[in-house]
């Protein structure tokens, strides 16, 4: 099909969104079925031509047709096939695009999956979805719009090809994984917007939010981590979080999802927390495009800037109307909302999920804060005054190390209270066990914050580990079986509760790995042919320098020879200097990009970044970085996904 | 030819529910419902409850207040739904 159809594919589910919107408000006034159904099938209907424009513009990717725009400026003949397709999201209209791609997916699972269940709230879960589909149909048919042909007057011979940072396996994968989380969010707003409209604010439309929560929280976490590797990877600045403005924008919708994770559990169990978790999920979802808008605007400077554009305004007009929308009819609906049992103990679950559900929201306030910092003092005295990672780690580090001591102390707290015999018993072993590791720590002279942040992370470790061991030893005893049958069904039985922990252990393998971030050592030296360098408890010999020419680029590339202390051979890294676009007559469209090359082990990582070469070609400016424990950052990753997997899981009630 | 069945089918899709007479869809009662959901959340309360006093984290007199409260509880939800 034509690009011609790609943009009426558009313009048809633009149509559509607009008459499924009055269909369903029409059939609320008339409860005439047909009109329910007609909004139903509509809705399908945006979803199928917004699938049809995507799959075209692919193909046009895919096949290099550079009279449309988007192509000819994302992609060239020499970008390899999964990067063409990957720039489907590397532009801002292609992006917007794809978001709405996702959104369709979710919607058409929603109405399919809710046919004949929730007809009630169905009506406006599906004018909610339409209006937030609305809106990026608006922007893709008037503003952005992907299908665009080429402005020239004559015929693109080549497109401008893929910015080199994105041309990078992870980051084909990190965008979609980042957006099927924001947009996931979608799902239950929906939901929460449709309950507050319906004055529904029983148990069902928890229990029908609370696997869309979890599969979008997993979607944004996994994007997030993959995030960091993407950058740990690329950037060349040896870690993997900056605390940059549009890593901020994801990390917030995390910590407020994550409090509403936890907090709708208490919903769903003891009726408590309505009101607190509209504001979060509202405020989740809200976060979600305010994440778009910081992303889209420029208002910051940030390692996303490729990505910047006019489009913040509209944006953050959207966020606005949602934020004042949801508010308003929370507050319209206060009545309803308010829950008829309140917290009995301090020492209960239920507080102890509150406590986590502040500290959440006091964290994501902080990051809030820093983020936007610089736009405040501009706009009151028009210097732009940024908050560097400092502002971040003295706010966020105790914060972090609250909430990680939460996750040891949550599941030891019984519902509705702990008696203190009972506190003292589950508590002596983990905290016997921490204080004996702080003691080790003490006595070998790490700073305050390590010793504090192993310490917790034994304390967690022994908490979560003895609920597993006291629930396989009940379960051995009672039904004589082995321990791994036991622990097997144990899992099987309460696929929530111990999903959970396992989430929570893969919270601690990832602060073991952030904590392996006060022992980073790092030197920058130039080096000839023969020569050696010493870094930390490694030797660094340049065997060789050569230069490869390749499809999309040029290369230099070093071989360092990396032996241990002893001598003994450790490694062969070949960081190299790439020339992206090389063949361009225009000097300046060629792009310098450093490609690192990585030793990792799980005590340490060796980083290599080739910096430059001397005009004679004889000396290699290299940088290397030891980085200890990174390693556990993306082993914890996938510890937290199998976990939240594992509490997926669908269960017989 | 086929781009126009490919944007014309899931419109007529679409629009013909007005194609048919009106239809009352008895819908159904959303209450019972709700009390039905309660019913499993308790139930699986008292389970939940149940593990927690087998590995040891509730002493016997809160597991027992506990298990009876969420078990009155249940009898009324129970009572509720055999009325509707």
């Amino acid at each position: 099909m034509t690009p011609i159809a790609g943009g009426v594919a558009l313009n048809l589910a633009l149509g559509c969104s607009v008459l499924t919107i009055l269909a369903l408000l029409v059939y609320n006034r008339t409860l005439d079925h047909r009109l329910f159904l007609l909004g139903q099938r509509l809705g399908l209907a945006i979803s199928f031509f917004v699938f049809i424009s995507t799959f075209i513009l692919g193909y046009q990717l895919f096949t290099s047709n550079f009279d449309i725009d988007y192509v000819a400026r994302y992609t060239s003949y020499e970008t390899p096939n999964i990067f063409k397709i990957s720039a489907l999201w590397a532009g801002q209209s292609g992006s917007l695009l794809f978001w709405l791609f996702i959104l369709s997916i979710f919607n058409t699972i929603t109405i399919i999956q809710n046919q004949d269940r929730h007809l009630n709230l169905m009506p406006w879960v599906i004018i909610t979805m339409s209006v937030i589909q609305l809106f990026f149909l608006i922007l893709t048919n008037f503003i952005t719009n992907p299908f665009e042909p080429t402005q020239a007057d004559f015929i693109v011979q080549n497109g401008n090809g893929l910015n080199p940072l994105l041309q990078n396996i992870t980051m084909a994968i990190h965008p979609p994984t980042l957006y099927l989380g924001y947009v996931g969010f979608s799902v239950p707003f929906a939901f929460a917007f449709s309950a507050l409209v319906n004055k529904d604010i029983g148990a069902l439309w928890i229990r029908s939010i609370r696997r869309w929560t979890l599969v979008a929280w997993l979607f944004l976490s996994v994007g997030i981590i993959l995030g960091g590797w993407w950058a740990y990877q690329e950037l060349g600045w040896g870690g993997y979080w900056a605390w940059d403005p549009v890593e901020n924008a994801s990390f917030m919708p995390w910590l407020t999802a994550t409090a509403f994770l936890h907090s709708i559990i208490v919903q769903e169990k003891k009726d408590m927390l309505r009101v607190w978790n509209m504001v979060l999920i509202i405020l989740t979802f809200s976060l979600c495009i305010f994440g778009t808008f910081l992303t889209r605007s420029g208002v910051m400077s940030s390692v996303h800037s490729f990505t910047e554009s006019s489009l913040g305004p509209v944006f953050l007009s959207f966020v606005f109307i949602i934020l004042a929308s949801s508010f308003g009819l929370m507050f319209s609906r206060m009545k309803v909302l308010k829950s008829p049992r309140k917290i009995e103990s301090v020492s209960s679950r239920e507080s102890g999920f509150l406590f986590n559900n502040l500290i959440f929201v006091v964290m994501c306030f902080g990051v809030f804060w820093g983020t936007l910092f610089p736009v405040i003092t501009e706009a009151v005295n028009g210097n732009k005054i940024s908050v560097g990672p400092p502002f971040f780690n003295q706010i966020n580090i105790p914060i972090g190390l609250a909430l990680l001591a939460l996750t040891g102390i949550g599941p030891m707290l019984a519902w509705k209270g702990t008696s203190n015999d009972k506190l003292v018993q589950n508590f002596i072993f983990p905290i016997a066990f921490g204080l004996l590791t702080a003691l080790v720590l003490i006595i070998l002279k790490l700073t305050v914050y390590t010793v504090i942040s192993f310490s917790l992370c034994i304390f967690v470790v022994v908490a979560i580990s003895s609920e597993f061991i006291k629930g396989v030893r009940v379960r051995k005893n009672k039904f004589n079986e082995s321990i791994f049958i036991s622990l097997f069904k144990m899992i099987k039985k309460n696929r929530s509760r111990y999903g959970g922990y396992i989430v929570h252990l893969g919270i601690v393998l990832m602060f073991i790995g952030f904590t392996g971030h006060a022992f980073d050592k790092e030197k920058e030296f130039g080096i000839q042919i023969g020569q050696t360098e010493k870094v930390a408890n490694y030797n660094f010999e340049l065997i060789r320098m050569y230069e490869q020419e390749r499809s999309n680029h040029y290369a230099w590339i070093t071989d360092l020879r990396v032996t241990d202390i002893s001598g003994n051979f450790v490694t062969n890294l070949r960081p190299e200097k790439r020339v992206y676009f090389h063949k361009n007559p225009d000097v300046n469209k060629r792009q310098p990009h450093s490609e690192l090359d990585i030793y990792s082990t799980f005590n340490k990582d060796i980083y290599s970044i080739f910096s430059s070469v001397s005009s004679d070609n004889s000396t290699a400016f290299v940088k290397i970085m030891i980085n200890p424990l990174v390693k556990w950052v993306w082993i914890g990753g996938y510890v937290l996904a199998f976990g939240t997997i594992i509490a997926l899981w669908p269960r017989k009630d | 030819m086929f781009t126009l069945i490919i944007f014309a089918a899931p419109l007529i899709y679409s629009l013909q529910p007005l194609l048919l007479s009106r239809i009352n869809v008895v819908s159904k009662p959303y209450d019972k419902e709700i009390l039905k959901r309660k019913k499993i959340l308790l139930y699986r309360q008292i389970k939940e409850l149940e593990m927690e006093f087998d590995i040891g984290n509730l002493n016997k007199e809160d597991f027992l207040l506990r298990r009876s409260e969420i078990k009155a509880e249940v009898s009324e939800i129970i009572t509720r739904i055999k009325k509707k």
